[in-house]
């Protein structure tokens, strides 16, 4: 499906006259239709990477903030071109920051915030406000206004209509014009703040922004891994709706290990667990750690204080609530072509024994693919029964995994996230000390 | 000791979520609204699945308050809350009554304001779901007195469930879809057959539709014949006032049989959306008819039971039990023969049955395949097996698939071996009562799972001639006496006899 833009070229309104025209726009409405009655989306939208690639020519415009495949295929070249670790994930810091600032298209259009993903706009969000910052300085507040309808894709036809903000300019003149925001949100509706970047960036930017009462959407992959989890931990402790993209993106991982132990006869074997170790794709550690994490919440694990770094990986116990102990490896691998998300997994292996029947064994490997399967099977568990399973890993571009969080919301942070953050974060200050 | 979860499992079911809401139940002080319908309910509420504005208006006729239908609800519900008090407490607040009479005006204009003022204290945004568990003689007027107090105008907001039985016949269905139709968008009718509510009735269109190893098998070029049972083992307890004037043809086989014969036979869908699923499954009802529609009483036969079981428990046959006429001809069983008229299924027979008090509780659609067309070996039991897949609705539920392998020893004699599916086995969890998926997916209205207008009518018409038989010359129809706790009269055993067939004893 391809994105679909508003219906109406957006009209640029100076800022304080937006809620007026609003008001306007949707009292003439002709048919009864006041609008949808769904939630508002506010997105920090700042595409960086894009904005730079647009400006040297090496894509072509318009910068529109998806991730589209010529932008990622351009970010992987460049990684190549400059030396960069070729783990390197395509859309990385490090990408941005070796490119020459040598500006060659002077002109180009900012689509931002009016190209709308159709997996959201089959929502239908009542308002969508975006805050484009422009890379280069010296750039007025600028505020486009339309009202939008989505197309239905198939049938349907009864879609309510919503309208998009769209709020440009340098990042001072952004954050000048932010009280416009506060203004545009209903009060009456669910709001959500997606921070579509990097974690590090504007820490006092993103307080402005997630207001408590306002849903976040974040990615704790992007940024430094110690930030990234503090920041995760700290809002869901003030009880803020937390909602974490690099978490979901988990979620196949998660159900297949649940679906090993589903059959009851499988069950026992949990209680047996002697060595958990899990892979990821280069250096990023959050997502091996919320799933470590996960794991041991469900089965009550407590984290010792042992830790070891034995080459790349890095090693700790849990302590069982019967006392016995769990080995748990966390090993960051480099990998020839990242995915676009640093840090995730591509690899799990859980190792049961029996306390009564040395014997028996369970060995599960869940892996992103089969020459990861191969890697995992070493170490002595060609005695076991052994169960592989194959998870594909979560490509989707992110609007997708938005818009899957909008959907299945329930209006609070997930208990298993909740409870997984701090041992997560725990986990990495051992690390950390260790490092 | 095996753990009676799965602690990974916990919490990672991703539901949808229903959005704030108010379920109004007409017929609240019946039985299944105690029985069934607060159950599931409460169900979903301990499954963290209904939103925090989320009420429940019961009406009826009686005068009750909000705390005497609190009561009488825990009271029906006594063992669940037993295990979840604090639970029981919280949702019980979300409870409330108002006496109605849907044949009166003025209560249902009451109604509106009471909606109203739950909308204020419970903030369920005017989302309302009625659920209208009445008599079936109400259905028409429940649904005009409703759109007569502009309860069904915000076609978002507003959606009516009705429960079965739909009609009694095929005009009175028709005339009945035209009422309500007349009343509310065919998006907002929410037409129920618990049936569909099963997971293993659901897991006829996964199995089907996610694997590629049956589609291209599951048509006339393979398949020899297909039986779907639902058997009984109860009477007709104290339903005797409904079932004489429904008996099995209009409780069961019009709608939960027919149901499972549409989702076994249907094409594939383009898409898994409502309307899909829904085409499909109409267009192979209409596709559907008696394997002889003139002359119905050589493909259907017609049981009713008489007393039997043990000298210690004794049964009471179905013309002594209270309320029923003791010269009743309203059928307990119902056997017959089905063909559908479509490229896939040309010349496939299906055979239906269904009855009370038979010999073991169970439903299962059995498909039975066409035989190897050359037979190498000999076979252990004298003749070789055909191979069957066997879906089990309930209980023990799963799957089965028979086939022929190697009898050990030292010749090549064949003899039929079962693979295995079961629900308990790989889930280890219970499923969720039919009820409970049906009453989130009305409140989040998906109406996949329910029935559209043209598959009722297209269901009633396939019978009709039956119907008709039995109303104009029942003679011709009669209702032949079977012992209580057996598989039904001799003559349903006839029936598939004459095609050299056998009904499987699940």
């Amino acid at each position: 499906m391809s994105p679909q833009l508003t219906l109406q070229t957006p009209l640029q309104i100076p800022p304080q006259e937006i809620p007026g025209y609003l008001q306007k726009l949707w009292a003439q409405d002709q048919s009864d239709n006041q609008g949808a009655n769904t939630f508002c989306l506010l997105v920090w939208h700042p595409a960086w990477l894009e904005q730079k690639l647009v400006n040297t020519g090496r894509i072509n415009g318009p910068v529109i903030g998806l991730q589209r495949s010529d932008l990622v295929h351009e970010a992987r070249k460049i990684v190549l071109e400059k030396d960069l670790p070729h783990s390197t994930p395509p859309l990385a810091k490090e990408v941005f920051n070796c490119l020459q600032a040598n500006k060659i298209s002077e002109e180009y259009d900012d689509f931002r915030g009016q190209h709308i993903d159709s997996a959201i706009s089959q929502l239908q969000p009542r308002r969508l406000i975006t805050l484009a910052p422009n890379l280069d300085k010296g750039h007025d507040l600028e505020t486009l206004v339309a009202a939008y309808c989505p197309l239905p894709e198939e049938g349907g036809g009864d879609s309510a209509c919503g309208d998009v903000i769209v709020l440009k300019g340098d990042t001072n003149s952004l954050k000048e014009g932010l009280h416009i925001v506060d203004e545009l949100i209903p009060e009456d509706l669910p709001s959500w703040l997606w921070w579509n970047g990097s974690l590090d960036e504007d820490p006092d930017l993103l307080s402005q922004l997630a207001l408590p009462t306002r849903r976040i959407i974040i990615d704790s992959a992007l940024g430094n891994p110690t930030h990234c989890l503090n920041v995760l931990q700290e809002r869901i402790k003030s009880g803020q709706v937390v909602n974490d993209l690099n978490w979901l993106r988990l979620r196949s991982w998660r159900e297949t290990l649940a679906m090993v132990f589903d059959p009851p006869n499988r069950r026992n074997s949990l209680s047996n667990i002697i060595n958990l170790d899990i892979d990821i794709e280069g250096e990023h550690l959050v997502q091996g750690l919320l799933l470590a994490s996960w794991i041991a919440d469900k089965l009550e694990w407590k984290l010792t204080k042992e830790v070891e770094k034995d080459g790349q990986s890095f090693k700790t116990k849990f302590l069982c609530s019967d006392n016995s102990m769990v080995n748990f490896r966390l090993m960051p691998l480099p990998v020839g072509k990242p995915s676009i998300n640093p840090g995730q997994i591509i690899g799990l292996r859980l190792i049961c024994q029996s306390k009564t029947n040395e014997k028996s064994g369970l060995c599960v490997i869940l892996a992103s693919e089969s020459g990861e399967c191969m890697r995992l099977e070493a170490g002595g568990v060609a005695s076991m029964e052994l169960l592989e399973e194959v998870v594909p890993l979560q490509n989707n571009p992110a609007e997708k995994d938005v818009a899957l969080l909008l959907e299945s919301s329930r209006g609070s942070t997930s208990p298993l996230l909740s409870n997984a953050a701090p041992m997560a974060k725990e986990l990495l200050n051992l690390i950390e000390s260790e490092k | 000791m095996i753990q009676a979860t799965n602690p990974l499992r916990v919490g990672l079911r991703q539901e949808r979520v229903i959005s704030p809401q108010c379920l109004v139940i007409f017929g609240a002080s019946g039985d299944l609204t105690h029985r069934k319908l607060v159950p599931a309910l409460f169900e979903l509420y301990k499954q963290r699945r209904l939103p925090s504005e989320f009420a429940l208006l019961g009406c009826a006729r009686r005068p009750w308050t909000d705390e005497e239908f609190r009561n009488k609800m825990s009271k029906s519900l006594t063992n669940e809350i037993k295990q979840s008090q604090k639970e029981w407490h919280d949702f019980s607040k979300r409870l409330f009554y108002e006496p109605v009479n849907l044949e009166h005006p003025e209560d249902v204009i009451k109604l509106k304001s009471r909606l109203e003022e739950i909308d204020k204290i419970k903030a369920t945004h005017a989302n309302r779901t009625f659920y209208l568990s009445v008599s079936p003689k109400f259905y028409a007027n429940g649904c005009k007195s409703l759109a007569d107090a502009g309860l069904l105008k915000d076609p978002k907001r507003s959606r009516v469930v009705i429960e079965k039985p739909f009609g009694r016949d095929y005009r009175s269905a028709q005339s009945l879809n035209r009422i309500v139709q007349n009343c509310a968008l065919e998006s907002q009718i929410f037409r129920i057959d618990h049936y569909l509510g099963k997971e293993t009735v659901q897991n006829i269109l996964v199995l089907r539709f996610a694997n590629a190893i049956f589609e291209p098998i599951w048509n006339r070029n393979y398949i020899s014949n297909i039986q779907i049972t639902s058997a009984e083992t109860v009477g007709v307890e104290d339903r005797a006032g409904y079932y004489e004037s429904s008996g099995a043809l209009r409780d069961m086989v019009q709608n939960h049989l027919t149901q499972m014969l549409a989702i076994t036979a249907m094409e594939p869908p383009g898409h898994f959306d409502p309307e899909s699923i829904r085409n499909e499954k109409a267009k192979v009802l209409q596709a559907a008819h008696l394997a002889n529609e003139l002359e119905p009483w050589k493909c259907c036969v017609r049981g009713q039971y008489s007393k039997g079981g043990s000298k210690s428990k004794p049964l009471l046959g179905y013309r002594e039990e209270i309320g029923v006429n003791p010269n009743s001809t309203t059928e307990t069983y119902v056997a017959m023969k089905l063909f559908i008229n479509n490229w896939r299924w040309q010349g496939v027979p299906f055979y239906i049955r269904t009855g009370k008090r038979l010999a073991k509780r169970t439903s299962e659609v059995a498909l039975t395949f066409r035989e190897a067309p050359v037979h190498l070996f000999d076979a252990a039991g004298g003749t070789p097996t055909s191979n069957q897949l066997i879906l089990r609705i309930q209980p023990n539920e799963g799957a089965e698939f028979r086939f022929e392998v190697k009898s050990p020893g030292s010749g090549m004699r064949s003899r039929p071996v079962e693979m295995e599916f079961s629900y308990d086995e790989s889930f280890g969890e219970p499923s969720d009562e039919g009820y409970v998926r049906l009453l989130a997916d009305a409140m989040l209205g998906d109406p996949t799972l329910f029935t559209r207008s043209d598959e009722v009518e297209a269901a009633w018409r396939l019978y009709t001639p039956l119907l008709e038989m039995i109303e104009d010359s029942p003679w011709q129809l009669p209702t032949f006496p079977y012992e209580s706790r057996t598989w039904g009269p001799t003559q349903s055993d006839e029936l598939l006899a004459k095609d050299h067939l056998l009904w499987r004893r699940p």
